[in-house]
């Protein structure tokens, strides 16, 4: 009977450990700490860096969370430069990466020292207590070759520095040259940019492909490639807390149902999958493409090199971006600021362009390489011409925390109207009741 | 014999485990929610009391209204389908002389093994107005003649999100009725052959009101997890005027991509009391008749 009793006891106490020990399993570091959360682990840290975050030769340890696998690049690269330095990147790929930070941030524990915000977010956290002053820090110094647009999202409403990109993401026509010498007689680039430097003539060109090709090719993906396009060469949508309607967007929604309705478009939603065959197999003439978005291409082998051109867009635009900050209650923000340094330097920019493509944020960059880089799927253009060209006119906008929000509603909103072939003013009222709902605060007229 | 109840306090220990862990990944957070729906809070700022105001926004919230009527109808529209379906297929499996009835039932049990995600992305792309292949099919047998754009209708995006779910279920309704079948006693059924029954009387007089019971079953779980309904319905949009967009999303929405915790912590309750409320009216309708 004893021993009965007792192996009901050793039973229980075992079963609740493994359940305790299953809750906390997640977090190691804090279950070694427990009862003097955190307060250990920072000393141990400073202890490892503090009085050495010295430019000549830094050492240290550095987390950095990111969705971005290219980040593992820029850390090795910033170690080989600097031996001491070890960066730990964490990598949360797909959209939780968001909510993770924000709790992390939120909760103050097991906070990384730099962490990367995506365009479409950055504006909620430009004002936050998270991110460190860089400007304060000498930051100004860094950005001011940037391209305008690129600089200026990373800045809070009172004009600081809080986040550095290292790139831009310029967008541009993206061609077929077969293809367009077919149906646009020629496939020179300048010419191209020529022939649709405005979307009446955008709306003539494509008729007459459509007319050609009895209706199988069209000359744009999708009349919502505009929204892209117009996003941020448009009045920023709220301002001083009231809803604002740039005029420009109803000429915009007129062009886009012109488009749909003379049969411009393939009507293929942009990264779908019907979209990405269009741009291999060249049912669709010229597709609106960001600079990085050269893995959409199928390059087995090496079939799709040289086959392909880039054009000027009517406006200049671009798609996405991503920052990096520095966490303001981080106790290694001087080497996290080297880190930064680097990133926004030519060294690091020119590796990345030669490496990936992806188009520099410094404008030095750019001009070093306008005569000079070539991309294997581009042949022998210089590529990065037309996108300079169009990148630098791009209006400098801060990044605010409505934005990208208010942008999808649009989208939402005017490409249901495109679709179904409703008027400015009823796609208009079925926007701003959307925008009042989510967001009670902005004063809707 | 055993008059005395033994009172060892060891049985503590060993529910524990289950109020402990609910306690953290239950109660907690549940208590938590109820907290910051009185707050207002966007994950930046510290949350501020506000009272009864994140209520009174939903109270007045057309578009929660709407994504209550869309989860009912989606509802109504996936669980009729879905329980005949069953019913029928588990009473043609129960029969004496089907032959390979294991293999059907393991084939129609397959959709339920597959995540609600994966075959919400299954049909998203079969009906895919462009290149989807169910356009494609009616083409090619000449029942229409232009592709249909089956997202831009809110009926049929309604019905595409019901049939992922009525896929998704009805296998496992089958094996439940099945189940109920074969706890039916034998000797009432072979009464009623020596009676001369035919067998669609078997089946009205007998077999259905045995089956109440396992029905109800069926039934209560189906108006709890249709309310709940989200991730197939997610991965599917938010359909043309919203149409889609059930309950659940909408609260996923606020919460998660507008980051309005606050608001989104008092759709969570609105929610709640919108699913205990069916509920209830179930259960109402399930005791009258016992």
């Amino acid at each position: 009977m004893k021993t009965k009793k007792w192996f009901t006891l050793v039973l229980s106490v075992i079963m609740l450990s493994a359940l305790l020990a299953a809750c906390g399993g997640n977090n190691k570091t804090n279950n070694a700490n427990s009862g003097n959360n955190g307060t250990t682990g920072n000393t141990a840290n400073e202890t490892e860096t503090g009085s050495t975050a010295e430019p000549a030769e830094l050492a240290g340890e550095l987390v950095i969370w990111t969705f971005f696998d290219q980040v593992n690049d820029m850390a090795a690269q910033f170690s080989a430069k600097h031996p001491g330095v070890k960066i730990d990147v964490k990598m949360f790929p797909g959209d939780q990466y968001q909510t993770k930070l924000m709790s992390a941030l939120q909760s103050g524990k097991d906070v990384p020292d730099i962490f990367d915000l995506e365009r479409g977010y950055i504006g909620k956290f430009m004002d936050s207590k998270f991110l460190a002053d860089l400007s304060a820090m000498g930051g100004d110094e860094l950005v001011k070759d940037y391209i305008p647009y690129v600089q200026e999202l990373g800045r809070a409403s009172d004009d600081t520095l809080r986040a550095v990109s290292d790139h831009s993401s310029p967008g541009g026509f993206w061609y077929l040259k077969e293809n367009a010498k077919k149906y646009l007689g020629t496939d020179d680039p300048e010419e191209i940019s020529l022939m649709v430097d405005s979307w009446d003539k955008v709306i003539e060109v494509g008729t007459k492909v459509e007319a050609e090709s009895g209706g199988k090719v069209h000359l744009i993906a999708n009349a919502g490639d505009l929204f892209d396009i117009e996003s941020y060469n448009t009045a920023p949508w709220v301002n001083d807390g009231k809803l604002n309607i740039d005029t420009k967007w109803q000429e915009v929604f007129e062009t886009q149902k012109k488009i749909r309705t003379s049969n411009v478009d393939a009507k293929l939603p942009f990264m779908s999958a019907g979209w990405g065959n269009a741009l291999n197999d060249g049912s669709v003439v010229l597709t609106s493409m960001p600079a990085w978005a050269g893995f959409m291409i199928d390059n087995k082998d090496g079939k799709a090199e040289g086959k392909y051109g880039v054009a000027r867009t009517p406006e200049g635009f671009y798609v996405g971006g991503t920052y990096r900050g520095i966490y303001e209650k981080s106790d290694k923000k001087e080497l996290a600021y080297e880190f930064i340094k680097f990133i926004a330097g030519e060294e690091w920019q020119q590796h990345n362009l030669e490496k990936t493509g992806n188009m520099p944020g410094n404008g030095k960059v750019y001009e070093t390489n306008l005569d000079r880089f070539k991309s294997t799927i581009f042949g022998d253009q210089n590529i990065l011409k037309p996108y300079y060209e169009t990148v630098k006119q791009i209006p400098a906008n801060k990044a605010d925390k409505y934005g990208e929000e208010i942008l999808s509603k649009w989208r939402k909103a005017a490409g249901d109207g495109i679709t179904n072939n409703k008027s400015f003013e009823d796609v208009a009222a079925d926007f701003k009741k959307d925008v009042k709902n989510t967001f009670p605060e902005i004063d809707v007229e | 014999m055993n008059a005395k109840l033994n009172k060892s306090h060891y049985g503590y220990l060993f529910i524990a485990p289950f109020f402990i862990s609910f306690g953290i990944f239950g109660l907690i957070p549940i208590l938590y929610t109820l907290y910051l729906s009185f707050m207002k809070w966007d994950g930046f700022s510290d949350p501020v009391y506000v009272g009864f105001a994140n209520y009174s926004r939903l109270l007045h919230d057309s578009f929660f209204y709407q994504t209550i009527g869309n989860t009912l109808i989606i509802w109504i529209m996936s669980i009729i389908p879905q329980l005949v379906l069953a019913l029928v297929l588990a009473l043609i499996l129960n029969e004496k002389f089907i032959r390979g009835k294991h293999f059907f039932r393991a084939i129609y049990f397959f959709p339920h093994i597959v995540t609600p995600v994966t075959l919400a992305v299954l049909f998203f792309l079969m009906f895919d107005w462009q290149t989807g292949t169910v356009n494609k099919i009616l083409m090619s047998i000449g029942m229409v003649e232009d592709p249909i754009n089956w997202f831009n209708s809110p009926m049929w995006s309604r019905i595409i999100v019901a049939t992922v779910i009525c896929w998704q279920y009805f296998g496992f309704n089958m094996i439940v009725f099945i189940a109920g079948l074969q706890s039916v006693p034998n000797e009432v059924f072979e009464a009623a052959e020596v009676d001369g029954a035919t067998k669609w009387q078997t089946i009205t007089r007998i077999t259905l009101p045995m089956l109440r019971p396992v029905f109800l079953f069926t039934f209560i779980t189906s108006v709890i997890g249709g309310l709940q309904l989200f991730d197939s319905a997610l991965m599917l949009g938010d359909g043309p005027g919203n149409t889609t967009r059930t309950m659940v999303m909408y609260l996923y929405q606020t919460a998660f991509k507008t980051f309005d915790y606050s608001y989104g912590a008092a759709v969570a309750y609105g929610i709640f009391i919108v699913v205990m409320i069916f509920t209830a009216f179930t259960a109402r309708l399930t005791m009258k008749k016992e």
